[in-house]
């Protein structure tokens, strides 16, 4: 008898994205809040009834009512699946008056794995939870499933927290044995905490978060469909997208001669996804004056198509040689003082920010010289 | 640089051909043609070839193209120091730049390498011109211009100095410099304030105000949060701690505990009563016990007494017999002794009165001869002075004046004198009687003794007895005479004087007189001599001493024993002598002493024994009288022994009975349950269940609060509205850092162009200036501009010999103006080493001719060292110009 169910983790509903703009941020928070939806969709599309929550559902301990009551009322809403959520770091059991509302009004069909006991999905499988007691619990909560016997069923872990240096906050300490599926003879370990889809060994995988919130991972947001054959089998592990907003970090490594106008063109998500993506062009390499004008504009220039459009060009490195400054003047003072900020870009006595101001003058003059010639 | 030749092809009009200019010449070179036949189009190429890449389409390489399209060439032989050198460029189509050697027909570079050559031709070194100089029609720079920046410039009529500087600028790249310098103030100027600090209601002081209020908004939804977090870990022990309070096991165990304790308390109580009663009762016989030992004990220790007493009491008896004895003969002693003490002292007092008043006896009579002599020596002292007085008064009437006397003396030695003169003169008479019975003649009283001569000193008259009167006068024989009478006279009225004042008839009797005084006075000497002896201290003192013998005497001796009586007491008795009575005075006082000691030696032993007796009797009365008691007590004394018989047997009894209670008390005791540890135990276990009770009370109560406050924070989602808030601080700092770095950035801008634009200000202004003073007199006719030496400011316009104000410049001196500053920059750049050429395209629009006249003289001098190009359409004015002319050729490249 076959055990499928769905894994997914960190949908950290409730997050407000105070650093993003006004109107992007309430899209963002939609998104977060239909990703039920897209889940249970899924899971409907993949045959089965399970949906595992692996921690962090809710991004803090203290939801306002709203947030809360309708992520219930959309687990409710899909009734012919069982979901079963894990307290994570973000949502512990230390928040204790989150999980006191949740127990009050949680609709039937949603299972508090909250407690270190089996929970029996079926006969045939059982869940062995790790709810984190804290936010930093400070020891690995895993290790009571090594000498739980559950018989001949298969055995599902399901944890939140940072293997090896998995961790989404960077905190290390509170490490699960990566081998932990092995010495408690799981069949398949479902974590969560690490937003980025990643196989730690054939039976134990983090699921990334289905709804992006960040430019880190690189990747849409995903979810897992596993399948276990049964006791002992290899999982059957695939990938099902389930995110609405991408998170691009659009990696732009230029040198001089290029024109970064035409090779960020190139590189750019087709017109029609644009909407829903939040792209970072992270530049890098070596370009001219002229060049990095270009890039300044062309950027600008396709920012509204996006969700939202950030360039960090502090990888890059401005090449400015004579040609570049004729373009400023062939001689006089305004050539005197582009050499002089030219000269101080490659001062290697000075001090990184003032040679980055030196830089930014520099593009400043040229930008002014062009406006002028223009 | 020289510029020798320009070619160009497929430029602007000249679509499809191409022409060329040769033999462009040191100094003056002049192109004048007609409008529109392409002099400005030769100008533009030409710029292009030194200014814009052949790589880039810039506008003014787009401007180069004909309407017809194609690539627009243009080539341009050059003469430098290092050789002369062919540029070609080619833009569009075939783009292509390259120098070659002209000698040579070498290619020098090509491509960038071109570039670089030709911008090192123009490169006029930091801060300098190019190395080309322009003046173009209508203008001055090269820089394309607004219309509103040329019109502006008709308008605002410029001092000198204001347009050489501008010039110089314009030279120096300065109009471009000015606008970027302007666009980054502005810019700056949105951001921040001249001072640099966030300028009010600009995007960075806002960025800073959200900033702020971010952070104060984080912190209050932190302090929040830790608030929420802190009521929900209290919350969370309050639980543990009453599920622990609750666990119902403890419960029990509590409720069984003082179950136990109550159980254990009951019996301890029950048998502390027992033990109570039994020690009460033991008490009892205890003391009952001891009553009756006491009691035994007693008699027997009386009778013992008694016995004791009995012997004493005999011992005792004597004793005081004795004493008494010896009381009784120790006082006759002393009573003796005392006796003869009083003897001996009546016998002590009787020789020391005596001794006193044979004493007192004699003192008076001493007194009494001492006054008796006293009064005598008073008598004769009295006498005595009696005597001295007399003699005084005597002496007193005796006595004489002596200087009296020594004027009568000498009286009468001076009539001695005269008389013996009168003698020696006068007539003696002498009369020698025949016998000595015949009458004696007798004249005036004058006797005349026989044989004695008898001066005659007046008319005499001499009774001659019997024979009548014979008168003798001496006759008046001289003045002497007369004079010694008249001394004579005087002497005796002296003497008679002296006399009647001495009261004495004579000297004789007068010196009689004075040894008569000298006499008594003796006397009187020798008299109070001897008073002195008698009374040295004089009488008075005398006196005083008899008053106060008298006086002492009368108090001596007492009206009842008369000093008579005394006296005579005295002188009887004195027989006796002072030193007997002195030594059985001494006697007496010996026995007295002796007597006295003994009555002390005797009385201490009179007083021991007295005490003994005392002593005796005491002690005989308490002997008495504890026989007495003892007696009483013991009764009768028959009856004694079967007293103590009674006793003893009492004792034994009650013995018996207290150790029987004492038994039972000892068994009750060692099973004894200690009744306040029992009862401690159960208000212990008591107060544990109480004490939980009111925790568990306390812990609702918190419990409930706690759950309220969790409650009502968490519907507000503080930790939601944190985390969102934290996130918007983040952009806000990232935003404030943008601005702080935007505002750096410009102010490093600001601080490059300002210290470029003094820089070049400070290289070529001053020296342009300095360069431009002989050129400048072109302006104003034949007036002389006077500089200021300090600033190099014009300061006044001299001409035809009267001072004018500088005045501001019309159009015409404004383009001379730039020609003159342009040529003097081409001095400088001469002088410097890098000549440059000046080419001028229709420069001179709004000058007449005949100040055109005076600029060509200008451009004449200047030309000897300097290649000068001038484009022009005023054909007619610039054929006055002279100098090379220049002409337009066909022209086809080679290739």
């Amino acid at each position: 008898m076959t055990v499928r169910f769905l894994h997914t983790s960190d949908l950290h509903i409730g997050k407000r994205f105070g650093n993003l703009p006004e109107d992007l941020r309430g899209r963002l928070r939609e998104a977060r809040h239909t990703v039920i939806d897209r889940l249970a969709a899924q899971a409907r599309a993949h045959n089965t009834d399970i949906v595992l929550l692996a921690g962090d559902t809710f991004d803090t301990e203290t939801p306002s009512p709203q947030v809360l009551r309708q992520a219930l009322a959309a687990i409710g809403g899909h009734g012919d699946l069982r979901w079963v959520i894990l307290p994570g770091n973000h949502d512990s059991l230390a928040a204790e008056e989150l999980w006191e509302q949740i127990r009050r009004s949680k609709p039937e069909n949603l299972l508090l794995a909250l407690d270190a006991e089996p929970l029996w999905l079926t006969p045939q499988a059982v869940v062995l939870p790790a709810a984190c007691t804290a936010r930093r619990p400070g020891r690995d909560l895993t290790a009571w499933m090594e000498n739980y016997d559950t018989g001949a069923a298969v055995r599902i872990g399901l944890a939140h927290g940072a293997i090896q240096n998995f961790s989404e906050d960077g905190i290390g300490t509170d490490v699960i044995a990566p081998n932990r599926a092995s010495l408690a003879d799981l069949d398949y370990l479902a974590l969560g905490d690490w937003h980025g889809l990643k196989e730690i060994n054939a039976k134990t995988w983090y699921s990334g978060t289905p709804e992006p919130d960040r430019f880190k991972h690189n990747r849409p947001g995903q979810a897992l469909i596993v399948s276990i054959p049964g006791r002992g089998a290899a999982p059957e592990v695939t990938t099902v997208d389930t995110g609405v907003f991408e998170w691009r970090t659009l990696a732009l490594e230029l040198f001089s001669g290029d024109d970064p106008a035409e090779r960020l063109d190139t590189r750019l998500p087709p017109g029609s996804l644009r909407r829903q993506v939040l792209l970072r062009v992270a530049a890098s390499g070596r370009t001219t004056l002229p060049g990095r004008t270009a890039l300044t504009l062309a950027v600008a220039a396709v920012e509204p198509e996006f969700a939202h459009v950030a360039l960090d060009e502090d990888q890059l490195t401005t090449d400015c040689d004579t040609t570049d400054l004729e373009l400023i003047d062939h001689a006089g003072a305004l050539r005197e003082a582009a050499e002089t900020l030219l000269a101080e870009t490659q001062n290697p006595t000075l001090d990184a920010p003032s040679r980055t101001v030196a830089r930014d003058a520099l593009v400043r003059l040229f930008t002014y010289c062009e406006a002028i010639q223009a | 640089m020289k510029l020798t030749a320009l070619r160009l092809h497929n430029v602007k009009r000249f679509g499809g051909r191409g022409i060329a200019i040769e033999n462009i010449g040191k100094g003056v070179n002049v192109l004048c043609e007609v409008n529109e036949f392409g002099k400005s189009t030769c100008f533009d190429a030409l710029h292009a070839l030194f200014f814009s890449p052949y790589s880039g389409i810039p506008q003014a390489v787009q401007s180069l193209r004909p309407y017809s399209g194609g690539n627009p060439l243009v080539e341009a032989d050059i003469e430098t120091e290092a050789g002369r050198f062919r540029l070609r460029k080619q833009y569009y189509g075939g783009r292509r730049a390259q120098v070659s050697d002209l000698a040579t027909g070498r290619l020098v570079a090509q491509a960038d390498e071109a570039e670089h050559f030709i911008g090192e031709l123009v490169r006029g070194g930091q801060a300098g011109p190019a190395g080309l100089l322009w003046v173009r029609q209508g203008n001055t720079g090269l820089e394309r211009r607004t219309k509103a920046e040329d019109d502006g410039e008709k308008r605002a009529r410029e001092t000198v100095l204001t347009s050489v500087q501008g010039e110089v600028e314009s030279v120096t790249g300065g109009r471009r410099m000015r606008a970027v310098a302007e666009a980054c103030e502005q810019e700056r100027a949105q951001l921040v304030t001249a001072q640099g600090r966030p300028k009010a209601g600009g995007p960075y002081a806002a960025a800073l105000d959200t900033r702020d209020r971010l952070a104060a908004q984080a912190e209050a939804l932190q302090s929040e949060v830790d608030a929420l977090h802190e009521a929900l870990d209290q919350r969370r022990r309050v639980r543990s701690r009453l599920s622990e309070l609750n666990n119902p096991e403890d419960h029990a165990a509590r409720q069984e505990a003082v179950t136990r304790a109550e159980a254990r308390a009951v019996k301890a109580r029950l048998h502390a009563e027992k033990l109570g009663t039994a020690r009460a009762e033991a008490a009892l016989k205890r003391s009952l016990k001891e009553a009756s030992s006491a009691a035994l004990t007693t008699y027997a220790q009386a009778v013992e007494r008694h016995a004791k007493l009995t012997v004493a009491a005999a011992e005792q008896d004597a004793r005081r017999r004795n004493a008494r004895d010896h009381l009784v003969t120790s006082q006759n002693v002393l009573e003796s002794a005392v006796q003869a003490m009083e003897e001996a002292e009546a016998e002590e007092a009787q020789a020391r009165a005596l001794l006193e008043r044979l004493d007192r006896a004699l003192r008076a009579k001493e007194a009494s001869e001492k006054l008796a002599a006293l009064h005598q020596t008073l008598t004769e002292a009295d006498a005595l002075r009696q005597s001295i007085e007399a003699g005084e008064a005597a002496v007193r009437v005796l006595s004489l004046p002596a200087e009296t006397i020594d004027e009568l003396e000498a009286a009468e030695a001076e009539i001695a004198r005269l008389k013996a003169a009168e003698s020696i003169r006068a007539t003696h008479l002498r009369m020698d009687y025949v016998t000595d019975d015949v009458p004696r003649v007798d004249g005036d009283g004058l006797l005349l003794a026989p044989g004695q001569e008898v001066p005659l000193t007046g008319q005499t008259r001499l009774t001659l007895p019997g024979l009548g009167v014979l008168t003798v006068r001496p006759g008046i024989a001289d003045g002497e005479a007369g004079t010694l009478a008249d001394l004579m006279a005087a002497a005796l009225s002296a003497r008679n004087s002296c006399l009647d004042r001495l009261g004495v008839d004579s000297l004789a009797a007068a010196r009689h007189r004075q040894r008569q005084a000298r006499e008594q006075s003796d006397d009187v000497t020798l008299l109070t001599q001897r008073l002195a002896v008698l009374a040295p201290q004089g009488l008075e003192v005398l006196r005083e001493r008899i008053a106060t013998l008298e006086a002492e005497g009368k108090e001596s001796f007492a009206p009842e024993t008369p000093i008579s009586d005394a006296l005579a007491q005295a002188e009887t008795e004195a027989v006796v002598s002072l030193d007997q009575v002195r030594e059985a005075l001494g006697a007496a006082a010996r026995k007295v002493a002796e007597a006295r000691r003994s009555v002390s030696e005797l009385r201490p032993r009179q007083d021991l024994a007295h005490q003994a007796v005392i002593a005796a009797e005491t002690e005989g009365a308490a002997l008495t009288a504890e026989m007495e008691a003892l007696n009483t007590q013991l009764g009768e004394a028959s009856e004694r022994d079967e007293t103590v018989r009674r006793l003893s047997t009492q004792a034994e009894i009650d013995q018996g009975d207290w150790q029987i209670a004492d038994a039972r008390v000892q068994a009750l005791e060692s099973e004894a349950l200690d009744l306040e540890a029992v009862e401690a135990s159960l208000s212990r276990t008591r107060s544990v269940i109480d004490g939980v009770e009111a925790e568990k009370a306390g812990l609702a109560q918190t419990l409930a609060e706690l759950t309220g406050r969790i409650g009502a924070q968490s519907e507000h989602a503080v930790e939601e509205n944190l985390q969102e808030t934290l996130e918007k601080l983040r952009e806000a700092d990232a935003q404030v850092a943008r601005y702080t770095h935007q505002v750096a950035v410009l102010d490093r801008l600001r601080g490059a162009l300002n210290a470029a634009r003094t820089n070049a200000r400070e290289q070529y202004f001053e020296p342009v200036l300095g360069e431009l003073r002989p050129l400048l007199g072109l302006l104003f006719d034949d007036a002389n501009v006077v500089f200021d030496d300090e600033t190099l400011m014009p300061s006044v316009l001299r001409r035809n010999g009267l001072e004018e104000p500088i005045p501001v410049l019309s159009g015409g001196m404004r383009e001379q103006l730039t020609i003159l500053t342009r040529l003097a920059f081409a001095r400088l750049l001469a002088k410097q080493g890098r000549p440059a050429p000046l080419i001028l395209d229709d420069a001179l629009v709004y000058s007449d001719d005949d100040r055109i006249e005076k600029m060509f003289d200008a451009l004449h001098r200047q030309a000897r060292d300097q290649q000068i190009i001038v484009f022009s359409c005023r054909q007619r004015a610039f054929s006055q110009l002279g100098g090379n002319r220049l002409i337009l050729r066909d022209w086809r490249p080679d290739d």
